[in-house]
C-alpha cells in the first residue's frame, strides 16, 4: 500500500461517511422539527451540517493524491457514456456543490423552509448516486472480488453506519456546546439528543448486523469463484486473517456493545455525560474498523488475466 | 472493411529469448518497471519419486511473449474516465497523454496487464503498435527484432483466415473478456486459458 492508496481508502471513506452523514441529519431534523419545531431541530443540527461540508471536501482532496496528473482532474467527467468513474466524479463534486448550497442556505435561513427542504432531498439523492456509482467503478468483469451485489450493499452498509456514529458524536460535541453557551434551553436539546441516540444505536447495531453477513459472504464469494484471481483473493484474504479479525471486533465493539450502552443511557436523562462519551468511543472504534475494512478491500483484490 | 491490425504470435517457435522485449524498451525508451511487451514463461508438471530415480510427470514449458492487443472490446477505453484511452480507426489502442490523469483505473482494469503506469511522468503508458514505424510503412520494433519470427502482425481478418483463431492459451486470460485482436499458433505444449495446470515461472523478472 502506499500514498496513492491510501488516498482512495480515505476519499472513499470521507465520500461516504459525509453522504450518510447528510442523510442521517436530514431524517433527525424532519423529525425533530416535528417534535419539538424547527427553531429546536436547526439547534440541534446546524452545527452537526457544517461538519460535513470539510468532511466531504478532504476526501475530494485526498481523491486527487490518488492521481499521476490531478491538473487534468477536471477532464475525469468526459466518459458519462461508459465508465462509471466519470460518474463518480460527477456526482461526487455535485454532491458537494448541491449540499454546500443548502448547507449555506440552511445557515443563514435563506429561502422558505420548503424550498430547503427540496435542495436537501436533491442532495441526498445525489449522495446516493455517488455511492451507487462509486460501487460500480470497482464492479469490473475482470474482478471477481469486486464484481458482485455484496459491493454496493458494503458500500451503503458502511455510508450510513458512519453516518449514524458521525452525526451521533457531532450531536453530543453540539450539546456541550449549546449547554455551554445558554444553559437555559438545554431541556428540549437533551430530550431531542436522547431520542437520537437512542435510534442511532438501534440502527447501528442493526447495520453491524448486515456487515457480520456481508463479509463472510465476500469471502465466500472469492473461495467459490472458479478464476485463478478469485483463488488468489481467497488466499489474499487468507494473509490478512489478523487484519479482519481486527476489524469484525472493533465494529462489533463499537457499533455493537457500545451501541447497547448508549441506549441504555439515552433512556433517562442524567446519563448524558457517559452516554457522549460512549458515542465518541463508538465513532472512533467504528471509523478505525471501516478504514480497516477498506484497507482490506483493496488488499484482497485480484485481477483476472496477468 | 478497414484494417484491424492485431499481433500475430507463433508459440511453437518462440525460444523465451526476450529479444522482443528488449528491443520495444530500447525502442520506446521505456523506464524501469514498463514492459510494453514482456515475455511469460508459462510452466508445470511434477518429478514423482521412483526407487532411487526422479520420474517426470507431465512437465512442460512453453513462453508467450505479450504486448497489448489492441482488442476488439478494448476494457481500458471502456473505463478511461477521460477518454485518453481511445481506439483508433485501425483498430490501434492509444493513450492521448495529454488527457491522462493517471488514475490508473485502466490497469485495474486490463486483463492483460498492457496499461502500465509511468511513475516519472505520472500517467499511463502502452504498447502504441509503434505507429511511428507503422506510419512510415516500417515493421513494430518487437516483429523485426524477433530472431526466430515468432511474432508478426497485420490485419485481424487476414490472420485469422490464414493463422487460425487462438486467441487464449495459458497463462493469458480468456478471450470473451475483451476480445483481443491477436492470433496464436499453440506451442505443443499450450493449454487453453482456463484449463492450465502450470504457472508463471519467471516471476523475478517482474521488477525488469
Amino acid at each position: 500500500m502506499n500514498i496513492r492508496e491510501w488516498a482512495l481508502i480515505a476519499f472513499t471513506i470521507l465520500a461516504q461517511m459525509s453522504v450518510g452523514s447528510f442523510i442521517v441529519l436530514g431524517i433527525v431534523h424532519f423529525f425533530a422539527a416535528r417534535k419539538a419545531g424547527s427553531e429546536e431541530s436547526d439547534r440541534l443540527s446546524d452545527r452537526a451540517l457544517l461538519a460535513i461540508g470539510p468532511t466531504l471536501l478532504l476526501g475530494l482532496a485526498a481523491s486527487l493524491l490518488h492521481l499521476g496528473n490531478p491538473f487534468n482532474a477536471y477532464l475525469a467527467v468526459s466518459n458519462l457514456g461508459s465508465s462509471w468513474l466519470s460518474w463518480e466524479v460527477l456526482s461526487g463534486v455535485l454532491f458537494a456543490a448541491v449540499g454546500g448550497v443548502f448547507a449555506l442556505m440552511q445557515w443563514r435561513k435563506f429561502a422558505s423552509f420548503a424550498i430547503r427542504n427540496i435542495i436537501a432531498v436533491v442532495a441526498a439523492a445525489v449522495g446516493l448516486v455517488l455511492v451507487y456509482s462509486m460501487s460500480n467503478v470497482y464492479m469490473l468483469r475482470t474482478q471477481p472480488a469486486w464484481n458482485t451485489v455484496l459491493t454496493p450493499i458494503s458500500f451503503y452498509t458502511t455510508t450510513l453506519l458512519l453516518g449514524v456514529l458521525a452525526m451521533g458524536a457531532a450531536f453530543v460535541a453540539n450539546y456541550a456546546y449549546v449547554q455551554l453557551k445558554n444553559p437555559g434551553c438545554a431541556d428540549v436539546q437533551c430530550v431531542l439528543l436522547r431520542d437520537a441516540l437512542r435510534w442511532f444505536a438501534i440502527t447501528s447495531i442493526v447495520l453491524l448486523g448486515v456487515e457480520l453477513v456481508v463479509v463472510p459472504l465476500q469471502i465466500a464469494n472469492v473461495a467459490a469463484g472458479t478464476t485463478y484471481a478469485a483463488q488468489a483473493s481467497a488466499e489474499l484474504y487468507g494473509q490478512n486473517g489478523l487484519l479482519l479479525g481486527v476489524r469484525l471486533a472493533l465494529v462489533f465493539l463499537g457499533a455493537g456493545i457500545l451501541g447497547v450502552f448508549i441506549y441504555q443511557n439515552a433512556l433517562s436523562a442524567g446519563h448524558e455525560k457517559v452516554m457522549g462519551a460512549l458515542a465518541y468511543a463508538a465513532f472512533a472504534l467504528v471509523l478505525v474498523s471501516e478504514v480497516l475494512g477498506r484497507f482490506l478491500f483493496y488488499a484482497t483484490h485480484a485481477r483476472i488475466g496477468l | 472493411m478497414a484494417k484491424r491490425m492485431a499481433f500475430y504470435f507463433d508459440s511453437s517457435a518462440c525460444v523465451g529469448c526476450k529479444t522482443c522485449q528488449v528491443t520495444c524498451k530500447d525502442k520506446n525508451n521505456l523506464p524501469l518497471g514498463v514492459r510494453w511487451r514482456r515475455v511469460l514463461e508459462y510452466s508445470g508438471g511434477s518429478w514423482v519419486p521412483q526407487g532411487d530415480q526422479m520420474i517426470p510427470n507431465n512437465v512442460f514449458g512453453y513462453t508467450v511473449s505479450l504486448a497489448c492487443n489492441h482488442c476488439e472490446k478494448p476494457i481500458c477505453v471502456e473505463v478511461c474516465p477521460t477518454q485518453a484511452m481511445h481506439k483508433r480507426d485501425d483498430g490501434v489502442v492509444l493513450i492521448d497523454a495529454e488527457k491522462c490523469i493517471g488514475c490508473r483505473y485502466c490497469d485495474w482494469a486490463c486483463p492483460y496487464g498492457a496499461p502500465q503506469f509511468n511513475e516519472i511522468s505520472g500517467k499511463m503508458t502502452k504498447c502504441n503498435f509503434c505507429e511511428d514505424l507503422l506510419a512510415k510503412g516500417e515493421n513494430p520494433a518487437c516483429v523485426d527484432a524477433c530472431p526466430v519470427r515468432a511474432l508478426n502482425y497485420g490485419d485481424i481478418g487476414e490472420l485469422r483466415s490464414k493463422l487460425g483463431t487462438v486467441s487464449a492459451i495459458e497463462p493469458l486470460p480468456e478471450a470473451d473478456l475483451t476480445f483481443p485482436s491477436l492470433v496464436i499458433t499453440p506451442n505443443r505444449h499450450a493449454q487453453f486459458s482456463g484449463k492450465g495446470t502450470g504457472k508463471i515461472l519467471d516471476l523475478t523478472e517482474e521488477e525488469v
